[in-house]
């Protein structure tokens, strides 16, 4: 980084830079075309699943009573179930697109609107469980390194072991033992928007953040711990310490900049962990987000709602993979030089 | 270094103090699983009105539940199911991911593509919104469930075995043998599956912590099991409905679940630690979508540091 700095600003002033965008450039439209292939991927096999069931969706609707040959055909042809998969596919896609989802089955629903419902829930504690993770996991993992070898060390690489050993709603259900039944300081369980005020909505997420964030922060603080102790024995850091630079300044600025790529590699990669452990935060806080619609629907084998939240879901997943993977591309252009 | 090559690596994974708990641990989970049902020394089912919410006490060893069912009967049985479904995902994982990821290595350039890019989108797949969808499908059972987690851990098979055959496929006595006239059958199964099988190992101890994790999780969600029967993810959840009257009760399934896990990580770790750095490709926790970024996690260069 600080040789195109150098180079920009010696006065040849246009060139690197174009280079750079150009390469800025075809770095994102390679990361599109991998993310278009996997989405199409995934939503074919998310889309297989309807098809896997051999339940008979329309006689489902129309009950037992009503369920003659000539009404479950007329309805399946309205459903469009009675063409070949991969048309079936397509059209359900072309919607999904748009962003209609269908209708549920049972509820006659739009699946969209109350995947719109819950996802808010769901964004609150995992944007808030990020927060948590990197001011958590940075501090320890920091710490850590710094007194290297000393209790500090010890017990943060024990607790993270710990933690990473729990299951994430073990996790959830120590931490509802301790804060709300034991010390009554936060609601045990429910969800309340933001619109009611914000203090309440701080109260009900931070139990389920928090549950959401420890396994993750252990992860980042690890990792941090390992690059962090490899960059402050490199030899620019002893240099900035002969030329008298205080030790904040050299930890912030010199080396937590340079360690911070590997765990922020983890904390994208633990995204999908993040969602998982959100349904059971959902479960042992019973609160109304995507993970409790899913089993809702999965157990009255609602197929559209199934098919619609898994879309998001992993649609989700990707996306923000592929965000994270570019962002560290572009952040860290000699991506070998990282950390060691 | 010739030395460790020659013993088996069983053995010497062995000597580690670790390792000798950790398979302590999973023998006495195996018998369970075999026999916990018949050594339960209560009926898991037995209803006591009389004895409910019970601390440990020599009558009942783990406390009671709600409806004052033993909870150490209710365990002892539930270990079955839960094991042998982990095991039918671990299973289905490795039979998938392993000798494809070997093949793939062999079987061209175009195929490694795709196959590569259907292991990207499995594995963006979150496994338990997946593996809850698959019973919306296939209907509400542990088995249904428990089969996309294993697919789901196919991939991860496949990128392990990938990598390391890749890694051993290069080196030079494969490529000597290969000139010297063997098939390439031969060669593989001789030369480089040899290599790779401790890789897979290492992994499948790690792949079925996960799938034990999920196993519990589903149970715990209430996926595939109907109320009386017991599990260890179930017990957790309904203890959690009466945590005002018993605060103390999920922590018993909660640790069980914990040390099984931490089990097999410390056996798979002990794995890794005693083969060395050159014999064992470690298995890099790999960016679920590899687009350009190569920053990879510095684990392996830690546990160099801390063993030197």
């Amino acid at each position: 980084m600080a040789v195109a700095e150098l180079t920009t600003a010696g006065g040849a002033l246009a060139a690197p830079r174009r280079r750079r965008t150009r390469a800025a450039a075809s770095r994102i439209a390679g990361g599109l075309a991998v993310l278009i292939t996997i989405l199409l991927l995934s939503s074919f096999i998310t889309y297989s699943l309807g098809a896997l069931s051999n339940s008979n969706p329309a006689a489902t609707i129309l009950g037992q009573d009503a369920a003659t040959p000539a009404a479950v055909a007329h309805l399946d042809h309205v459903l469009g179930l009675d063409k070949p998969l991969p048309v079936q596919y397509g059209n359900w896609l072309s919607q999904a697109v748009r962003g209609n989802l269908g209708v549920s089955y049972f509820t006659q629903i739009p699946v969209s609107q109350s995947i719109a419902q819950r996802l808010p829930v769901d964004l609150s504690i995992a944007i808030g469980a990020i927060i948590l993770a990197v001011l958590i996991g940075g501090t320890a993992g920091t710490v850590a390194a710094v007194r290297r070898g000393g209790w500090a060390d010890r017990g943060v690489t024990l607790a993270c072991s710990a933690v990473s050993t729990l299951p994430a709603f073990v996790v959830g259900i120590i931490l509802v033992v301790a804060f709300a039944v034991g010390a009554h300081v936060l609601p045990a369980n429910g969800y309340t928007g933001p619109s009611a005020g914000i203090g309440p909505w701080l109260a009900h997420i931070l139990l389920p953040s928090l549950a959401l964030a420890l396994p993750v922060a252990a992860d980042v603080a690890r990792q941090l711990r390992t690059s962090l102790v490899s960059v402050l024995e490199q030899n620019y850091i002893t240099g900035a310490r002969v030329r008298g630079l205080p030790y904040r300044r050299i930890l912030i600025r010199h080396a937590l900049r340079n360690a911070a790529g590997p765990a922020l590699t983890i904390l994208g990669n633990d995204f999908p962990l993040m969602l998982a452990g959100a349904v059971a935060a959902e479960a042992v806080f019973s609160l109304p987000g995507l993970g409790q619609l899913l089993l809702e629907s999965a157990q009255t084998r609602d197929i559209p709602v199934v098919q619609g939240v898994l879309l998001v879901v992993s649609t989700f997943v990707i996306v923000i993979n592929l965000l994270v993977n570019t962002a560290l591309g572009l952040l860290y252009r000699s991506a070998d030089g990282v950390g060691v | 270094m010739t030395r460790v090559t020659r013993r088996t690596p069983g053995s010497s994974v062995l000597r580690l103090p670790s390792a000798r708990i950790a398979v302590a641990i999973l023998a006495v989970i195996v018998f369970l699983a075999i026999f916990g049902s018949t050594l339960a020394p209560q009926s898991p089912l037995a209803i006591d009105a009389g004895a409910l919410y019970r601390g440990p006490s020599p009558h009942h060893l783990l406390g009671t539940d709600y409806l004052g069912r033993d909870v150490l009967s209710r365990l002892m049985a539930g270990t079955r199911l839960s094991v042998l479904t982990a095991f039918e995902a671990v299973g289905i994982g490795l039979v998938i991911g392993a000798p494809l990821g070997v093949a793939t290595v062999f079987l061209g350039r175009w195929f490694d593509f795709s196959a590569n890019r259907v292991a990207d989108a499995l594995m963006t797949l979150p496994s338990i919104f997946f593996a809850v969808a698959v019973t919306a499908a296939l209907g509400n059972g542990l088995v249904q469930a428990m089969l996309p987690v294993g697919i789901l851990l196919a991939p991860v098979f496949f990128r392990v075995s990938r990598a390391a055959t890749l890694e051993f496929s290069r080196a030079q006595y494969v490529e000597a043998a290969e000139l010297l006239g063997g098939s390439k059958l031969h060669v593989i199964r001789v030369h480089v599956l040899r290599k790779v099988l401790p890789t897979i190992a290492v992994t499948t101890a790690t792949a079925a912590a996960g799938a034990l994790l999920a196993v519990s999780f589903l149970t715990f969600l209430g996926i595939g099991v109907q109320p009386p029967t017991p599990t260890w993810g179930g017990v957790l959840s309904s203890d959690l409905d009466y945590l005002n009257l018993a605060p103390w009760a999920p922590f018993i399934p909660g640790a069980l679940i914990a040390i099984t896990v931490g089990a097999l990580n410390a056996l798979a770790d002990a794995y890794r630690d005693r083969a060395g750095a050159g014999e064992l490709h470690s298995p890099v926790t790999d960016p679920v979508i590899k687009t350009h970024s190569t920053l990879q996690a510095l684990e392996a260069a830690d546990d160099r540091q801390t063993a030197a």
